[in-house]
């Protein structure tokens, strides 16, 4: 197998993982017009519980079960209690609240887990790498993309061929409406916002074995989140994937063909989308 | 009368002002120039940690306590020049100790150097002590050049078999630097250098360079890059199975701490470049792990230990001069040997940088630790420097 190909494999693999790191932050923007800035602390927190559960239990598995459950049941109690304040709000307000919410789990990450860095094992039956030609792909990897699919697909049949989707698109639209038609919609957009906090947690788990956890991992990752959600279009569940392998793409392909400018690509990718679509590949005006 | 009342009480403010200038000038005050905040925080609270032991060890010089004080950096050069000018202008700061960043530390020997003052630094830019040298600044950190001589060197001398490297390398001046030395190294050993991936400071995805590095495949992986990225890149390449393909050199790690975060699982096996290891058999190490042990319930790291030490040499050099004059006190450093954590230390005169050990370690199978820290043993160790007619410091 060429380098090349080698590289595009990688990149679809990368990309799977920046979609799962993307997706919360546009379902939030999306249905609720709401641009949460603490997108990449829950990260951060979903890894940091990751490593707190695997050095009790011993289980990744039971890690990628309660992390995200535990990181969208603190995002439903701050939506409850602050969150759900500032949604008529201009977006600087969005901003600054979230800020604040994302500079608190960082400081209080640093007292409880410390300054110096973790690292997650990957688990047992995922360790080790499969043979393609001269190349080596760790198994973890591929489940990570795996379960990333079947994540993807769930998503969207949630949010495109259920009630709770279709109240939640509503919502979106016309909150009065849909509340006067019944709905208790702040319960609903609560729900919305603790799922897309919940899959940033998830991504965190996901991706701890991987990068380890570091307590200012947090804006890294929401600087890539950012490029992704751009590159797709703000908002669309369909842009997060496709700008998630977009992303992966260019920056696989481009370290070899450019490893020094790999980074650089990425916001290289985003600024040609900006000038060809400025709503990004699947935005809205 | 009432122009003797003035008088008395211009007399007593002239007097009271006289004595403080008198006290104050014999008191010594050490400020710490540590991240304490941002995205170096982990190494700043353990070299903080170092400084303000050394300072309570010391107790009193020239007839009073000595004072710290630190100055949090925030990991970033421009505060920390800010803040530092503030010490200097308002506290009448001279002495300072630390800093992470090679940028952080550039920019505050500069200002230090201003003012005629001291400023130790574990920093790794070689401009240190190299191109932008000056009267100030100290460096007690080993050189790029020491870094990839007592790592790599050993490592070709033990294995002649291995003679194909490639290299990952962060594309800025302390990463070029350390490749320009590698590859000088590999020259004068005839080691075939199948290929390097240069990736930005910014990066933290390895997986694409580490495919690269597949294809070349190489007898050993050198990484050349520090902190988090380095630890990224290792956990990476242990992920994609290298470790059963290649040998992997971390050739500038950061010690205990980084492999504490990496753990026995990634590090076993590894083989990483340190500046201080805390089972170093010399007389001082064994007396600041014990310290630091009674101190802080832990062993000591290389920010705990770098800054201890740094923080001692300019106490122990203000005392030799026997005055806090700046000058003097740089003077007084010069060609100063001392027991230090690895052994036998010097500082040269000639660019101010200190001659001391540097490390060559491999990662130890969990099964074979003999306590929480046991992560690796000492493969060997030397110092390596470039010689004094090569210096690029033209400070007269």
């Amino acid at each position: 197998m060429s380098l090349y190909l080698f590289q595009a494999l990688n990149g679809i693999g990368l990309g799977m993982i920046y979609f799962l790191i993307s997706v919360g932050l546009t379902i939030i923007f999306g249905l609720l017009n709401f641009v949460n800035f603490a997108h990449g602390a829950y990260y951060l927190l979903g890894s940091y519980l990751c490593f707190t559960l695997v050095s009790l239990t011993g289980s990744f598995w039971l890690a990628l079960v309660i992390a995200p459950v535990v990181v969208a049941m603190l995002a439903w109690v701050t939506e409850k209690t602050l969150i759900r304040r500032a949604y008529h709000l201009p977006h600087t307000f969005h901003i600054l609240i979230t800020l604040g919410i994302a500079l608190i789990i960082q400081e209080l990450s640093i007292a409880i887990w410390g300054p110096i860095g973790k690292t997650v094992a990957v688990p047992d039956a995922l360790s080790g790498v499969i043979s393609i030609g001269d190349f080596f792909y760790p198994k973890y990897r591929l489940f990570v993309i795996l379960f990333t699919a079947v994540i993807a697909l769930a998503l969207w049949l949630l949010l495109e061929r259920t009630r709770f989707g279709a109240l939640v698109r509503a919502g979106s639209e016309d909150a009065q409406t849909v509340s006067l038609l019944g709905t208790h919609i702040h319960k609903l957009f609560a729900l919305t916002f603790a799922l897309g906090v919940g899959l940033a947690g998830l991504a965190g788990v996901l991706a701890a074995p991987i990068r380890g956890v570091h307590p200012f991992i947090g804006p890294e990752v929401l600087g890539l989140a950012f490029v992704v959600v751009v590159i797709g279009g703000m908002g669309s569940f369909s842009g997060a994937l496709v700008g998630g392998l977009v992303v992966g793409l260019v920056q696989s392909l481009m370290t070899t063909l450019w490893p020094q400018g790999a980074s650089l690509m990425i916001y290289g990718a985003m600024a040609v989308v900006i000038l060809l679509r400025p709503y990004g590949l699947f935005g809205r005006a | 009368m009432q122009a003797s009342k003035w008088k008395k009480l211009l007399t007593v403010a002239v007097l009271s002002a006289a004595t403080t200038a008198v006290c104050s000038a014999e008191e010594v005050t050490v400020y710490g120039v540590k991240s304490l905040s941002g995205s170096f925080a982990s190494y700043g609270k353990y070299a903080d940690m170092g400084s303000k032991l050394a300072v309570e060890d010391y107790g009193n010089l020239l007839g009073s306590p000595v004072r710290y004080q630190a100055i949090d950096t925030e990991g970033n050069a421009g505060k920390a020049v800010r803040k530092v000018q503030e010490a200097i202008s308002q506290q009448g700061a001279r002495f300072f100790n630390g800093a992470t960043l090679s940028s952080t530390a550039l920019a505050i020997g500069k200002e230090v150097n201003k003012v005629g003052g001291v400023f130790m630094t574990p920093a790794g830019a070689d401009e240190l002590t190299g191109s932008d040298c000056n009267m100030a600044t100290f460096r007690w950190s080993v050189p790029t050049y020491g870094a990839i001589h007592e790592t790599v060197e050993p490592m070709i001398k033990a294995h002649p078999e291995w003679k194909r490297w490639y290299t990952i390398t962060p594309q800025y001046v302390f990463g070029e630097a350390l490749l320009s030395n590698a590859k000088a190294v590999f020259e004068a050993e005839g080691i075939e250098h199948v290929g390097n991936s240069y990736h930005s400071l910014q990066e933290q995805e390895f997986s694409g360079y580490l495919t690269n590095a597949m294809a070349a495949k190489p007898d050993v992986l050198l990484l050349l890059n520090f902190g988090s990225q380095s630890s990224n890149a290792l956990r990476q390449a242990v992920n994609f199975g290298l470790k059963n393909q290649m040998k992997i050199l971390v050739a500038w790690s950061s010690g205990l701490d980084q492999l504490q975060e990496l753990g026995a699982d990634v590090a076993e096996g590894v083989y990483f470049g340190a500046q201080y290891w805390h089972t170093v058999d010399t007389p001082m190490n064994k007396a600041l792990v014990k310290r630091v042990r009674e101190a802080y319930d832990m062993n000591p790291n290389y920010p705990m230990a770098a800054d201890y030490i740094g923080t001692t040499v300019i106490l122990d050099a203000i005392a030799k001069a026997g005055t806090t004059e700046g000058a003097a006190v740089a003077k007084a450093l010069e060609a100063t040997s001392y027991q230090g954590p690895t052994g036998d230390e010097v500082v040269r005169a000639a660019d101010h940088q200190v001659l001391k050990n540097y490390y060559l370690l491999k990662g130890k199978a969990a099964s074979e630790m003999q306590d929480d820290d046991d992560y690796v043993e000492i493969v060997s160790s030397g110092k390596s420097f470039p010689d004094e007619s090569s210096l690029e410091c033209t400070r007269s």
